[in-house]
């Protein structure tokens, strides 16, 4: 099916969902929600099996783990699913950082609504009986759009836990994708620099990238610009805070080639170790240690609240730092908008000697998070109709891009493209309030990657999109490299491990409490370790190993082990 | 509401208000020293037997008393049988309080005894350094700011000075904490701290305020008296209104000057709500304090920083291990009526308010 | 009731025989039933050892009044920044660019103004019932004759320092069939411990003639309590309501526990709560690394999670701010916490 041809039949579409409601019975037996332009009449939005429609209008409940926000009354996302299928959403939306709460006194209680959409990675609405079973419901071929979701990836998807029958029992909501995936800003792990230190030395290679070149460029850079704009310019900045210690402790594993599997590097063979206590670790902090005594590090490093830290990257006077992209999101917004395209960051990739770098890794599904069907619903068909509706292709397009003609354009070729207005309406929280459902969204498993038109299932990963918006001075950067999105200034990511990522393995307490030492035993000795003098290095390092010989960290290894061999035998 | 028969009444106070004040007064006395011999009598002690007559006789206070009482145990000590918890492995997905596994003192022993227990008697001991030196820091400074307060003599000026120095009780902590991390900053980053120790030459480098673990309690103690400050005052304030103006006349008569009239007569007025909010703020001692150690504390200082219930969300709530956050919350309130206990007793002893 | 004789009546007075000699510090305070002339008459004469003091006091208070206002007029100016801009930190006490798109964002969400509404509605009930109940039982355990009053108050006391946690309460809440309802919000906290203390502390302080005689003429003890110690107690009254409206106001966790099914019980706490989350949770969970990264991304530019958040909180605090200068003068004419025991 061409393009235009595609095009055309869902412009038809949305002119005859307008319509919809005049239609008496959309069901046609012949119609399927993959080939559009076959019943134009009942509109593609539709529910062409007649489950859910405008005549026997259906209130769904609702449960989001999500920060995003409720929709405002007047949205026109809310209104075209009450036009097209009769249904009602009632919302009950529980940010993540109140959900332990909720969850607890829910399961406690043991009534749910309708449709529950967690993000819990203990999984304990799961666990703990509060949803369906979904495989049989899947098996009477109802819900076509969810079999096709689910289906290459089912073994990884079930819940394999023991504590309620092995299933499925929720939809994942991300990353699962669909052809090519596109998008050109990364997202991920890397030691970041900032532009204009790059542009000063003259575009040097970054091929072959390892630490000692990574600072040299920092330190030169310093020698010859102290200040910026009034302010000392920061060589290195380490975050060090709890909760996002990562920064500072993960390193050492992409340095040695290793993915981000959290604490730990996993062999060929699938054993995992942690490597805190390794020597790879041990050289990462003493050239650390190292760039600190020059000056290069900030001193203030180790005590910057989250906040501080972002404000100090928008000042613009940090060289760089190792983070992970979105971590740092704020800053370069705010960066961005000042027009200060020179202050913001590249990803580079240094490695030790000898390896290959493995930075970035391809998008990992997560799995049981997302919608799942809940054991009180009295209406359970309908609320799984209601998902897999929602995870069609013209719905999954309304979702993400929005209604064709006002929220994006589509172009001679098919392509769709959004103009200047368009691009700030997506960027304004009323206007989305009033437009998107984004906390829906956020739960619903989505068609990500590419639909089956070749556009990209969201704005954020159009190219055309991604080069609409690149300013004069980054599409001059990415020239002087030859390359065309940031993401080629990282590694193609290989094809993922089997057992592909460790950090997501569900540990048993005792795990995690190991976990949590090590975390602790990470941030009250590395800083020390950094900040310290060269000359106690080795006594400050011994004393950090020694506290780690205390922690039971055979027990984390164990649990982390077990999960991969289980991964191993079962995906 | 007034439907009480007036006679009744009558009767109840006919003879209450002339022997109760007296006898109880002595039962008090006698008790205290009867207590060494023994301590079960404190509460029935050989006070006036309590009959069926004056339980009927006083059938309005109880009406009045006795519904609120009922609605305080259903509402208050009916669900501790939730504190089943720290005796079981708990786990939401099991279903409820009695579906899970019953595991004895297991959650107590790790808590108390090894790795787990020397960490925990260090967070006791930040929890008590933190919490005492706010308490003191704050009821110091509460207290000198009422009676400065109280020498304004400009209405307006007084009342606009109490609503400024209470508004920052209305900021969260968290943003109370982000402010306290910039003003402890270096002077390049906005700390106007540095930048005012500097500038008078107190010191010659920056101070790293927040490296150093030995100044974390007092940065907790300061950021604390900054936000509560005014909050605090407000009942101190209060009593000092309630303090006869005759008795600073009288002493007027006598040459006393501004700091005797405050020494020996405001300070004395307000004795009884500083003694009873001591008493009731001693038990909270290990309860308080959790906000600026989780936002401000980092790892170069977790061994000053880190309190009771940093500890417990750490290691209880975020790995879902909820049974030992329930048996630190047992061992809160035990110590805390132990504390409050002790501090009522000790005032009874001096012969000040108490609570019970 | 302004128009109270200015503390007259609340003024402690000695109780004919009550005291013994064993309380120097409260007999200070315990005086003659007399009262004398207001204090205007109190003549100052101008040594410079008060001039001195005045000067330093005033400097004093000044400075700590700035000390204080900052935090305060800080928020205000990051509030009214541009958000892209307030990332940068630094700003002191007046924005650096000026942008009202910070309210915007909090003011345009719909649900904030019925969550309004519901608030103020929760804060009055909340308020009205549970002055009324512990001023109730105050009385009651405030009467020296009443012999179950230790007993009583040591079973209220020990409330404040245990917490069942929030299962129990939560399945309490549910069996009483009050989850999504109004009742939620005021049932469980018609009386608070603390607050009874005050209260209890306070009514001792009262001429016990003036009960005596009441009681004397016929009243009963409800009527004694609402007719004649109530009207005495405006001003403690008056700082209990205020601790009362301001942990009502400031509470969100009653709306999530109970009644987040039901969108028409939000709070404006609550609803600021969620949003402060969504602006400050740029991807805290590493599971959804890569996810939020895309919302976070297209919600940059317009505003930013600190200069949000400062405007949420000012959004917060000013309506309740607004309660203490009504009371103030209340606490002006005199709230005795024991100054005299009974």
């Amino acid at each position: 099916m061409s393009a235009v041809a595609l095009a055309m039949a869902v412009t038809v579409g949305l002119v005859g969902c307008s319509n919809a409601d005049n239609t008496p019975d959309p069901t046609d037996p012949t119609t399927s929600a993959s080939a559009p332009d076959a019943d134009v009449p009942a509109g593609e939005l539709a529910d062409p099996t007649g489950t859910l429609t405008p005549a026997d209008p259906t209130e769904i409940s609702v449960w989001i783990t999500s920060a995003n926000q409720a929709p405002a009354d007047d949205n026109k996302i809310t209104k075209l699913i009450e036009q097209e299928l009769g249904v009602t959403l009632k919302y009950e939306i529980v940010t993540p950082d109140n959900v332990d709460q909720k969850i607890g006194v829910m399961l406690a209680g043991g009534q749910f609504p309708d449709l529950v959409g967690t993000t819990d990675l203990q999984m304990r609405l799961l666990e703990g009986g509060a949803l369906l079973k979904l495989d049989d419901m899947l098996a009477t071929g109802n819900y076509p759009a969810i079999a096709e979701h689910v289906d290459p990836y089912i073994k990884k998807m079930s819940y394999t836990g023991g504590e309620v029958e092995d299933g499925l029992y929720i939809i994942p909501n991300y990353n699962r994708f669909y052809g090519d995936i596109t998008g050109g800003t990364y997202y991920g792990p890397a030691f970041w620099i900032q532009k204009r230190v790059l542009a000063d030395a003259g575009y040097p290679s970054l091929d072959d990238m390892t630490l000692e070149k990574y600072f040299q460029l920092i330190e030169d850079f310093k020698a010859k610009n102290p200040q910026t704009e009034g302010i000392d310019t920061i060589g290195f900045e380490v975050l060090a805070s709890v909760g996002r210690e990562w920064g500072m402790t993960n390193p050492p594993a992409l340095l040695a080639g290793s993915p981000n599997n959290g604490g730990v590097i996993v062999d060929e063979a699938g054993n995992a170790e942690i490597y805190a206590n390794k020597d790879i670790a041990k050289d990462f902090y003493k050239v650390l240690n190292e760039q600190y005594a020059k000056g290069l590090v900030d001193p203030e490093s180790f005590t910057l609240t989250f906040d501080q830290y972002v404000a100090k990257l928008a000042t613009g006077a940090v060289l760089g730092m190792h983070d992970q992209g979105w971590n740092f999101q704020t800053a370069t917004d705010s960066l961005r908008s000042a027009g200060k395209d020179e202050y913001t960051y590249v990803p580079l990739m240094p490695v030790y000697e000898g390896v290959t770098p493995w930075y970035a890794d391809r998008d990992v599904m997560n799995t049981n998070q997302g919608f799942g069907v809940s054991v009180s619903s009295k209406i359970p068909e309908k609320a799984l109709k209601f998902i897999d509706l929602m995870l069609s292709e013209p719905w999954q397009k309304v979702l993400s891009w929005g209604i064709e003609g006002e929220d994006y354009l589509v172009d001679d070729e098919g392509r769709f493209y959004r103009n200047e207005e368009q691009r700030a309406n997506s960027r304004d929280l009323t206007w989305r309030a009033s437009n998107r459902l984004e906390a829906l969204l956020d739960v619903l498993p989505k068609h990500q990657g590419q639909f089956s038109d070749g556009n990209a299932y969201g704005p954020d990963d159009q190219p055309e999109e991604f080069f609409a918006t690149l300013t004069d001075y980054d599409r001059n950067f990415m020239e002087q490299y030859g390359k065309k999105t940031w993401r080629e200034f990282v590694n193609q990511p290989p094809e993922n491990p089997k057992y592909y990522p460790a950090w997501n393995i569900g540990l048993p307490d005792e795990a995690n409490e190991v976990n949590q030492q090590l975390t602790d035993a990470n941030v009250q000795h590395l800083p020390k370790i950094i900040a310290g003098s060269p000359a106690d290095f080795e006594a400050n390092w011994q004393a950090y190993l020694d506290t780690i010989d205390k922690i039971d960290v055979k027990v984390y290894e164990d649990a982390i082990n077990a999960g991969i061999q289980d991964r191993l035998a079962n995906w | 509401m007034t439907n009480a028969p007036v006679s009744d009444l009558v009767t109840a106070t006919g003879l209450e208000p002339a022997a109760e004040p007296a006898s109880t007064r002595s039962a008090d006395r006698k008790a205290r020293k009867a207590q060494k011999a023994r301590k079960k009598s404190v509460a029935k002690g050989p006070k006036r037997k309590i009959t069926w007559d004056i339980v009927w006789a006083q059938r309005a206070l109880l009406a009045m008393a006795v519904p609120l009482l009922l609605y305080q145990v259903l509402f208050k000590y009916v669900p501790v049988y939730g504190w089943a918890i720290a005796f079981q492995n708990y786990k939401p997905g099991r279903g409820g309080i009695f579906d899970q596994q019953w595991v004895g003192f297991d959650n107590f022993e790790k808590l108390f005894t090894g790795v787990m227990g020397e960490r925990f008697r260090q967070v006791i001991i930040n929890t008590l350094g933190q919490s005492i030196l706010t308490l003191v820091v704050g009821t110091f400074g509460a207290i000198i700011l009422a009676l400065l307060l109280n020498e304004v003599k400009n209405l307006g000026f007084k009342r606009v000075l109490q609503n400024i120095t209470y508004m920052p009780h209305f900021l969260s902590w968290v943003i109370v904490a982000s402010l306290a991390a910039v003003a402890l900053s270096l002077p390049n980053s906005g700390g106007f701290i540095n930048q005012f120790l500097l500038a008078v030459g107190i010191v010659d480098e920056p101070v790293m305020f927040l490296t150093e673990p030995n100044y974390f309690w007092g940065i907790v103690a300061g950021t604390s008296l900054w936000k509560e400050l005014g909050w605090n005052t407000i009942l101190y304030l209060a009593a000092i209104t309630a303090i006869d103006p005759a008795l600073y006349e009288a002493a007027e008569v006598d040459g006393a000057g501004r700091y005797r009239k405050m020494w020996n007569i405001t300070l004395p007025g307000i004795m009884p709500t500083i003694v009873v909010l001591l008493i009731i703020n001693s038990g909270w001692i290990l309860s308080t304090n959790f906000e600026l150690p989780y936002f401000l504390g980092n790892g170069l200082i977790s061994e000053r920083a880190e309190t009771i219930d940093v500890f417990v969300l750490r290691y209880g709530y975020q790995l879902g291990n909820y049974s030992l956050a329930v048996v630190a919350g047992i061992f809160k309130t035990i110590v805390a009526i132990i504390l409050v206990g002790s501090a009522n007793q000790a005032a009874k002893r001096m012969n000040q308010e108490t609570l019970v | 009731m302004s128009s109270t004789p200015v503390g007259a009546p609340v003024q402690p007075v000695a109780q004919p025989g009550a005291e013994p000699a064993a309380k120097p510090l409260a007999t200070l305070v315990a005086r003659p039933l007399i009262r004398r002339k207001p204090p205007k008459t109190r003549r100052k004469k101008l040594t410079t050892e008060h001039v001195l003091f005045t000067t330093a006091n005033t400097t004093f208070l000044i400075v700590l009044a700035a000390v204080t206002l900052y935090p305060l007029l800080n928020t205000l100016a990051i509030s009214l920044n541009d958000g892209m801009d307030a990332v940068r930190g630094g700003i002191g006490i007046w924005p650096r660019v000026f942008s009202l798109k910070n309210y915007e964002v909090v003011l345009n969400m719909d649900t904030i103004y019925k969550a309004f509404f519901m608030s103020v509605l929760k804060t009055v009930v909340v308020v009205a019932t549970n002055l009324f109940f512990t001023s109730m039982l105050a009385y009651a355990l405030s009467r020296s004759e009443f012999v179950f009053r230790r007993p009583i108050t040591l079973i209220f006391v020990l409330t404040m320092y245990f917490d069942a946690g929030l299962i129990p309460n939560y399945l309490l809440i549910r069996d009483l069939g009050m989850l999504n309802s109004f009742q939620a919000y005021w049932v469980p906290v018609i009386i608070s411990a603390f607050n009874l203390i005050v209260l209890r502390t306070y009514m001792k302080s009262i001429p016990e003639e003036v009960i005596e005689s009441a009681r004397m003429d016929g009243a009963g003890h409800f009527r004694v309590w609402w007719q004649i110690v109530m009207p005495l107690c405006k001003p403690a009254l008056a700082v209990i309501g205020l601790f009362v409206a301001v942990g009502s106001w400031n509470a969100w966790l009653d709306t999530l526990l109970y009644n987040s099914g039901e969108q028409w019980l939000s709070t404006l706490q609550y609803e600021l709560q969620k949003l402060l989350a969504s602006s400050m949770n740029a991807g805290q969970n590493s599971g959804n690394m890569a996810n939020n990264a895309a919302s976070v991304a297209s919600g940059g530019q317009l505003t930013s999670p600190i200069a949000l958040r400062s405007a949420i909180t000012m959004v917060a605090a000013v309506p309740i701010l607004c309660v203490y200068p009504f009371l103030q003068k209340h606490f002006v004419s005199g709230l005795m916490i024991g100054s005299v025991k009974g």
